[in-house]
């Protein structure tokens, strides 16, 4: 029994994670029309961020500064938002496809970097030498995952009534007027490009959160942490959820999260011994198939956007 | 020591695992322990080391099973996503409680296993393929708990060796392609400054992405150096593309390939022709019966040479894992197990072969007390403290049908040869 609680401490943990990342992808995509193919970096920036500045020197590359912990998973932020915001600048302009495009090479350009520059991430065998903060106090085991978890929730939670506070207030209506009409907010006399840049940066330091925590959940990130499936992971999250809705975000996040792993331990169960081979292969199928289902039938996802005319129909909520 | 009624009855290997939990249940074995793999399935070179060690798994149980109970192996793929594979590996831990859990594959996959689920539950881990010195460091700084062991022997074997065949053929000048992972920048790394010990001269040293459709300019920055001699520190499906390439821009067909290339995968998509000046190197079988029965096993059992990476290096995880498993007794936990791996791999006990007679001889030396010499598929393996073995060599050339060695290198003469070159 303790050993189920223990996994489902250490699965809530990691859906928790994602969730955050869905969220800031939310407010790009669902509330601003944004369309980031590279979540991975902003993600990534978050991850080696934290690790460098938080983690024990080691001898083959920089950092190792042993900030204090909160500084670190904020300076990982801040390294996500910088990111965000030099890409913003470069190429905010581009609408749509061509900006999926971009974004998405500047991932794959991230994954490499991190993958060659030895003195800045450790190359591709990763970065180590990160201690998880509090560990002495707690040890390692499923005492300090029920800590992690917790604080991980409270920071879901803090950033989803952050996200809910920002898309009710006017900023958020012109947010969605911008996704629905950039002209026409434009002739009301608002600046379109300047709130793009700030959706698409405030979105990416949501996303840098969570890979900072994700680092610091495992102690270790390498490349193969911030490969171009972790992008797809999180949009097949935010869409079967539903744009623009945060709850549907944080509820995609789980969901998704779940029958990814929930497929592959069912297969590994019931799966006869002759298929045990192959469990693999078909999880990619199951996985595809879900979503393929959720676009052709339910493209709203399964919390529709609840869209909100004025603050009098609010009140309620 | 249980009596085993059954041994007869699960010859047949194909439906071993079947008829013997059949028969496990029906008389004196009533019990099954789980023990866990997490090996990407889903991708097309991992498949036959979760086969191999399956293979394993059937001799076991053919042979009466581990401390009087069948052995259940419950796969999981790591999609080699580190996600993935951490998440199935806490859920075989935690929901299926198992004390011993074989893989990764990649190193970037096997790392965060061990730190946040193998090491701080308690758990042994038995990696086949992980390469990366960073295990080794982790090792050294205490932080594995004695929990971490890998077949794979660390890339400084097989750099040294490949820099002897250069020495050897007479090569002055050497350009390296190798993967672009944390295998292939390590192994860069190692064979270069190697290649300098001996006075070669490395001319490029190219890093080759995955999945790119041409390799052009990477084999034509190689090509500019004008070397002797390729060194090819890449898998069979970026090494068939970019030897391709390097032959048809005029490369030379000196070639030294690291285990990784030992496929007939590769040697089709090359053309054998090509590959008459190609010398692979890899770490070697010792010259006993257990390594040859490895070979006519796989060979029975799948059909096949046992040609891909890391095929004898899962066999001999797996046979070494469960034999320490035997060595700890029943409900073993994973540091029991752990600390058994020696009595099994002592180079001074009992040899015992790497197949299911070889298991049950190991039985009864280890219900004794003593120890025994597990003489495997790569070797008479032996750990170092920090769960690394070192093995013997072999330099070997493709065939018609295979593979044929060239030369074989003793352990001592690997070690004296890796001295030689500090």
């Amino acid at each position: 029994m303790i050993g189920v609680i223990s996994y489902l401490v250490f699965f809530a943990t990691v859906a928790s994670i994602l969730a955050i990342a869905v969220l800031g992808l939310n407010l790009q995509w669902g509330n601003t029309g944004l369309f980031n193919g590279g979540v991975v970096a902003f993600f990534g920036a978050g991850a080696y961020g934290t690790l460098l500045l938080g983690g024990t020197p080691q001898g083959d590359h920089i950092g190792g500064f042993g900030l204090f912990y909160p500084l670190a998973l904020l300076g990982g932020m801040a390294a996500a938002g910088l990111l965000a915001w030099v890409v913003g600048i470069l190429t905010l302009r581009l609408r749509h496809d061509y900006l999926a495009i971009s974004t998405f090479g500047v991932a794959v350009a991230f994954e490499n970097l991190m993958r060659n520059a030895e003195g800045l991430s450790g190359g591709a065998k990763g970065l180590r030498g990160f201690e998880r903060p509090m560990r002495e106090g707690l040890g390692d085991g499923f005492l300090y995952n029920i800590v992690f978890l917790v604080v991980v929730l409270l920071l879901l939670w803090a950033t989803y009534r952050f996200l809910e506070t920002l898309v009710g207030s006017p900023f958020g209506r012109l947010l969605r007027a911008i996704r629905e009409d950039e002209t026409a907010a434009r002739s009301l006399g608002k600046s379109p490009s300047r709130c793009r840049l700030t959706a698409f940066v405030t979105g990416s330091i949501i996303m840098g959160l969570a890979g900072g925590l994700y680092g610091t959940f495992y102690a270790f990130v390498s490349p193969q942490d911030v490969l171009p499936t972790l992008t797809f992971q999180i949009w097949a999250m935010l869409i079967v959820g539903g744009a623009g809705n945060n709850k549907g975000a944080v509820f995609g996040a789980f969901l998704i999260w779940a029958a990814w792993t929930v497929s592959g331990w069912a297969l590994s169960r019931f799966a006869p011994i002759e298929a045990q081979l192959y469990t693999g292969s078909i999880q990619y199928v199951m996985i595809g198939l879900v979503i393929v289902g959720m676009l052709l039938w339910r493209p709203q996802g399964l919390f529709p956007e609840r869209l909100v005319v004025s603050q009098s129909s609010r009140k309620k909520a | 020591m249980m009596k085993q009624k059954s041994g007869r009855l699960a010859t047949k290997l194909s439906t071993a695992i079947g008829l013997a939990m059949i028969a496990g249940t029906a008389a004196a074995q009533d019990c099954t322990t789980r023990i866990g793999a997490v090996l990407p399935t889903s991708v097309d070179w991992g498949r036959p080391i979760a086969e191999t060690a399956q293979f394993v798994v059937e001799q076991v149980n053919e042979a009466g099973g581990v401390a009087g109970c069948q052995i259940e192996m419950v796969l999981r793929d790591t999609q080699v996503d580190p996600k993935v594979g951490v998440d199935a590996a806490k859920a075989l831990v935690e929901l299926d409680g198992v004390q011993l859990l074989l893989g990764a594959v990649s190193s970037g996959v096997s790392m965060p296993i061990l730190t946040s689920v193998t090491v701080p539950g308690n758990v042994m881990q038995m990696s086949c393929c992980s390469s990366s010195t960073a295990f080794t460091k982790l090792a050294e700084e205490g932080k594995t708990g004695g929990l971490w062991f890998r077949t794979f022997a660390t890339t400084g074997v097989q750099a040294a060796v490949g820099a002897k065949v250069a020495s050897d053929q007479g090569y002055k000048s050497v350009a390296i392609l190798y993967k672009n992972d944390d295998w292939g920048q390590d192994l860069n790394k190692l064979i270069a400054a190697d290649f300098a010990a001996l006075g070669i001269e490395v001319t490029a040293e190219v890093a080759i992405n995955d999945g790119q459709p041409s390799y052009r300019a990477e084999v034509t920055s190689a090509l500019a150096g004008n070397p002797d001699a390729l060194y090819l520190g890449l898998y069979p499906n970026e090494g068939t593309a970019a030897v391709r390439e390097w032959l048809s821009l005029g490369g030379t067909q000196n070639m030294i390939m690291a285990n990784s290339l030992k496929s007939d995968e590769f040697r089709e998509n090359v053309g054998l022709q090509y590959l008459g000046n190609a010398l692979g190197t890899d770490t070697a079988s010792p010259r006993v019966a257990s390594a040859d029965a490895f070979v006519a096993l796989y060979k029975e059992r799948f059909g096949g040479e046992p040609n891909g990476p890391g095929l004898s290096n899962s066999y001999d995880a797996t046979m070494i894992a469960l034999l320490a498993m035997e060595a700890a007794g029943k409900d073993a936990t994973g540091e029991q197990i752990a600390a058994e791996v020696a009595r099994v791999t002592d180079p001074n006990g009992t040899p015992v072969t790497a197949d299911a007679s070889g298991f049950a001889a190991a039985r009864d030396v280890l219900a004794e007390g003593g120890s025994v010499m597990y003489q495997g598929a790569t070797g008479n393996v032996r750990f170092d403290a920090n769960g690394d073995v070192s093995a013997p060599a072999v330099v070997w050339k493709f065939t018609e049908s295979g593979t044929e060695e060239v030369e074989y290198l003793s352990l001592t003469q690997v070690d004296d040869f890796i001295a030689s070159l500090k």
